[in-house]
């Protein structure tokens, strides 16, 4: 039963889900909002409680056991419950405020400073070192070491010196080409791959509503 | 014979194949730090995907609205936030109604600084509650909810089922704006501004389903793969990259600057045109010197 009854909810509902686009009576499209306006946001509801809980419990168990660099997950705890609690009580801004207070003289942390002060300049720091790492790359690894790769080589060469708008003073042509590359044979590259994933999205998601693919149960027999 | 081989003496080309990365780091913070702190002139022209979006939006019928999905995070936020505050100015100027949605929680922090910047502009300019830009009249920040599809599909019936309340936590349905938008039919456009493949989400559910028009903006690392739904017609425009970003922002202050709004403003993908420009050529000159260097080792070895 265990298994059996999440094998029939995919199954009824994923024979659902396909007969809505084909079928306009009205029961089915009512039932078929209902499913998705309701029912899959209680859904959701208990997924953001699984997903809290899931990342308290491996962290609380990090701390326990003093695993490797188990100090972080300090970090990460308190970092939830504040902006939680921030987010919930203190307000948007100064200018639309909470029921917490969430500024000290100048120093504002509501939940939009927080944002600007500490997430944004994490994550642009994080993706940033990109630039550096593809510098070093390209100057180690980009390598005109057979035909494909100079191939490679000269495309991206007509890319980049097409994206700057210098060029455009040197060949007047040389955007244009480089977006006709992105246009014709990128695309048609682009489209048979396309061709291929969505054929292998349709067999994969065939198989688990027939409960042929049953990895997603989790677990093992 | 230790002795010999510490000697043995290398080219200049094997010095430079060896070279410490660290040093091309440098290179990589001087030619990127120095265009922008002192940026060279830089005149960005439209691309036809670019042109596509702007010509749309600025002759779509007055009744519809702009929505705009702010579908990136931090991380992306260098390339993609330009162009947000460039589509919010251009909706602004042309006095066109917008609706603005996240679809990660960490696009509502975005959005919300986009707005805030935009409207400060055109505020403090404003002489008038008519020209002044007003939340529930002139834009609605819906905010972000879950699932996806609940919500993609959502709007289409009714964008107030969807959201009850709006960022802000004021209830949509007594919201001036929401007599004119109430679904998709209102909607003159949906451009999805993402470093993730969301606006094919959006074409997936927004547009087969309701026919909404869709326009993309995207990183330029990512813009090869949106090509396909920009030939087949599936996004009206697209703005790829900083360029993309830098290219709008060039279409919207000649716009602005015909309506006499010659008023200063940041255009910061234009700003960083100069840098990106810089950091290319460096790039270009790192493949050619180490392939330059490859290829006279490997003639030496042979």
């Amino acid at each position: 039963m265990k298994r059996k009854l999440p094998l029939l909810i995919v199954l009824v509902t994923g024979i659902f889900g396909v007969l809505t686009y084909i079928i306009p009576h009205p029961v089915v499209q009512t039932t078929d909002s209902v499913i998705r306006n309701d029912i899959l946001r209680i859904i959701g509801a208990f997924s953001l409680v699984l997903g809290i809980g899931s990342i308290l419990r491996h962290h609380f168990i990090k701390i326990k056991r003093k695993s490797e660099n188990w100090g972080y997950s300090w970090i990460t705890v308190v970092a939830l419950f504040v902006s939680a609690v921030i987010g919930l009580f203190g307000g948007i801004d100064p200018t639309r405020p909470g029921i917490l207070p969430t500024h000290i003289g100048g120093f504002s942390f509501h939940i939009q400073s927080l944002f600007t002060g500490l997430i944004v300049p994490l994550g642009s720091t994080m993706f940033a070192l990109l630039a550096f790492f593809m510098a070093s790359a390209s100057y180690r690894a980009f390598r005109a070491r057979n035909f494909e790769a100079t191939l490679l080589l000269i495309s991206a060469f007509i890319l980049m010196l097409g994206a700057m708008p210098l060029t455009r003073l040197l060949v007047k042509e040389l955007p244009s080409f480089a977006e006709w590359i992105l246009a014709v044979p990128n695309t048609a590259a682009k489209r048979g791959i396309g061709f291929g994933i969505s054929l292998g999205i349709l067999a994969t998601s065939l198989k688990i509503i027939l409960g042929i693919e049953r990895g997603w149960l989790g677990g093992g027999e | 014979m230790a002795a010999q081989s510490g000697a043995k003496r290398h080219t200049f080309w094997e010095i430079l194949q060896r070279i410490d990365r660290r040093w091309i780091y440098l290179v990589v913070w001087l030619v990127v730090m120095v265009p922008l702190i002192k940026p060279f002139p830089v005149k960005p022209v439209a691309s036809p995907p670019v042109q596509q979006m702007f010509n749309y939006i600025d002759t779509m019928p007055e009744d519809k609205a702009l929505l705009i999905s702010v579908d990136y995070s931090p991380d992306t936020q260098a390339e993609l936030h330009p162009m947000t505050i460039a589509l919010l100015r251009h909706a602004f100027a042309t006095r066109r109604r917008v609706g603005l949605v996240a679809t990660y929680v960490y696009g509502l922090g975005l959005a919300e600084d986009a707005l805030r910047e935009v409207k400060r502009e055109f505020d403090s300019v404003a002489t008038s509650h008519e020209d002044s830009i007003i939340s529930g009249e002139d834009f609605v920040f819906w905010g972000w909810t879950t699932p996806l599809l609940t919500m993609m599909l959502g709007m289409g019936e009714k964008i107030t089922n969807v959201f009850p309340v709006d960022y802000y936590g004021a209830r949509t349905e007594s919201l001036p704006m929401t007599r004119h938008v109430k679904n998709y039919n209102d909607v003159g456009i949906l451009v999805s501004i993402a470093g993730s493949s969301m606006p094919i989400s959006w074409v997936a559910y927004a547009q087969t389903q309701f026919g909404l028009r869709i326009g993309c903006g995207t990183t330029a690392v990512s813009a090869a793969d949106f090509y396909t739904y920009l030939n087949s017609g599936q996004f009206t425009g697209m703005l790829a990259g900083m360029r993309g970003a830098a290219e709008y922002e060039e279409l919207v202050r000649e716009k602005m600057a015909q309506m006499d709004m010659n008023w200063h403003v940041r255009n910061r993908g234009t700003e960083a045109m100069s840098s990106q420009t810089a950091a290319h050529i460096a790039i270009i000159l790192f493949i050619i010197v180490g392939n330059i260097g490859y290829f006279a080792t490997r003639r030496r070895k042979s």
